[in-house]
């Protein structure tokens, strides 16, 4: 148990410290120089060389690589963010706000995915082959297909400029969240509505099940307490991936929207190339995938506690 | 009461694997089917089940495997709850307790998965979930084979002790002729789907008539085997 916890912890640093270190060598390489980009956000002009120098000089960008990425993560080992590098503010709360907007759109749009992907994918299991099951394949398939720059473009042109029923743009009202929920729950549904097709035809293949029915289990039962746990395990493992496709999916869809939240606040501060703030969200990203992977580790041994008794 | 199906059949991928076959079952009857893999024995024992359940008759079946009776994810006390209710059985501890003490698996944990009991012991528990209904027709196919001979044999004679003294008929479906001989007292030799032979168990092993029972019994396994 300590060893699996240990294993954990080191499996997280790992993934933490390759990921801010890949996304800082990245940023730092990108083509521009930062300290003219940085200067050009803070002033909206054309600068000097002489405040573009002062500006290098300011944030430790003269200094070389690692004396920047030490003096970024140092301070973050004590849960300091640091400051923006174009308002000079904190990042830590304009963080914090860009979350708070972000962790709802994400739980509607995985709630409407759900919704939608559950009932398609019994739907489409009932009579494997048939038209229901054509329809509901079809329909995740074309889900799948559909880009959410575009699906989300479309839903604007549907339900908020030709009926007029949902705000488009913002973040006001709650009703600002159906759309973009919407976006990411369509996207999301298409490919989970296949993973839990295959996952119950493959769940009603186990060989136990004909000596159940002989024994007088009904078929109702036998769906329920059966079929779907054995038809759970695959999907809740594809359900950390399908979270990271959300996160993925949540940056594009809240600049369509123009919603405030963590896509946003990451695309400003990429076209601003305001280090630490992309580097806030690319560790704070990569610690809800770990904890995300934490969660689905331990749910899944709930299920089914034979996995993790040989690997940690 | 004299359990009797008649017209048992069965066609798979248009290939007749089962011609019309007619059983009768006495109550306590001990019935061996034997014969070759691929004769039809398992889809006679299956028609057989179907056919009896469908004149309300009371039969319970027990597979071949434990990994063909339980599910993995599911606790054991569940296994037990699910059967119980199945058959329209209220929980009863008495009766529950009086099987696995006759099969010997009172102190199996059944807060535990089946991975987490020996199998012979999952064996046991399968076939104690099969008695739960005290059915007329016990169908067992091929029970043992999963099970190495000690275990297998010490499994049969709990089984034979706990049958004694009820009127449950059983129905043996195996290849091994040597376990058959020992526990059952009729025999029906099965050949591509067809009965070919059907007497006592003595007589079938002493005086074998068709080419098949001949060839069985010459390939019997000889060896004396606890069971």
């Amino acid at each position: 148990m300590m060893r699996g916890i240990l294993g954990l912890l080191l499996r997280a640093l790992v993934v933490l410290t390759g990921t801010a270190l890949a996304t800082f060598t990245l940023l730092w390489n990108a083509p521009g120089d930062a300290a003219t980009t940085i200067a050009m956000a803070r002033f909206d002009t054309l600068l000097s060389d002489v405040v573009v120098a002062q500006v290098r000089a300011e944030l430790g960008l003269d200094a070389g690589f690692w004396p920047a990425f030490n003096s970024w993560i140092v301070p973050l080992l004590s849960g300091d963010f640091g400051n923006s590098s174009v308002t000079g503010r904190p990042v830590w709360p304009d963080l914090v706000s860009a979350i708070s907007y972000t962790i709802p759109t994400a739980l509607a749009g995985l709630a409407i995915g759900l919704a939608l992907a559950i009932p398609l994918a019994i739907l489409a299991t009932r009579h494997p082959g048939s038209w229901s099951d054509r329809f509901a394949v079809g329909i995740a398939s074309l889900g799948a297909a559909i880009p959410a720059y575009w699906l989300g473009l479309l839903l604007i042109l549907l339900f908020a400029v030709k009926l007029a029923w949902l705000p488009a743009m913002g973040a006001r009202t709650p009703a600002h969240v159906i759309l973009p929920a919407l976006t990411l729950g369509l996207g999301v549904a298409a490919a989970l509505t296949r993973i839990i097709r295959s996952g119950i035809l493959e769940a009603r293949r186990q060989p136990f099940l004909p000596a159940f029915r002989r024994r007088g289990v009904s078929d109702r039962d036998l769906a329920r307490a059966h079929v779907a746990p054995h038809a759970a395990t695959p999907v809740i493992t594809v359900l950390g991936l399908e979270l990271a496709f959300l996160l993925e999916g949540i940056v594009m869809v809240e600049v369509i929207f123009s919603r405030p939240g963590l896509g946003s606040f990451l695309v400003t501060a990429i076209g601003a190339r305001d280090f630490p703030k992309v580097q806030a969200v690319v560790v704070v990203t990569a610690l809800l995938f770990v904890v995300i992977n934490l969660a689905i580790d331990v749910i899944y041994r709930l299920i089914d506690p034979r996995t993790g008794t040989q690997d940690a | 009461m004299t359990l009797s199906v008649c017209g048992l059949s069965a066609v798979r991928s248009g290939r007749t694997i089962l011609f019309p076959t007619d059983i009768s079952i006495e109550p306590g009857a001990r019935i061996g089917l034997v014969g070759a893999s691929g004769s039809g024995k398992s889809t006679l024992g299956h028609a057989l089940i179907d056919a009896l359940q469908d004149q309300g008759a009371r039969v319970a079946h027990v597979p071949q495997s434990p990994d063909e009776a339980l599910d993995p994810l599911r606790r054991m006390a569940f296994h037990w709850r699910e059967a119980e209710q199945a058959l329209g059985l209220p929980h009863d501890a008495a009766r529950q307790h009086a099987l696995f003490r006759a099969l010997k698996i009172e102190k199996g944990d059944l807060r535990k998965r089946p991975w987490g009991w020996s199998r012979g012991m999952q064996q046991r528990f399968v076939i104690a979930m099969a008695l739960v209904g005290s059915p007329d027709v016990l169908v067992m196919d091929e029970p043992t084979s999963a099970l190495d001979p000690v275990v297998a044999a010490r499994t049969m004679a709990l089984l034979e002790e706990y049958l004694s003294t009820r009127q449950t008929a059983m129905v043996l479906i195996t290849h091994d002729l040597g376990l058959a001989a020992q526990r059952v007292a009729r025999l029906m030799v099965m050949d591509a789907g067809r009965i070919v032979e059907d007497g006592p168990t003595s007589d079938v092993l002493t005086a074998p008539q068709s080419a098949v029972a001949k060839s069985l019994c010459m390939h019997r396994n000889w060896l004396e085997l606890p069971c």
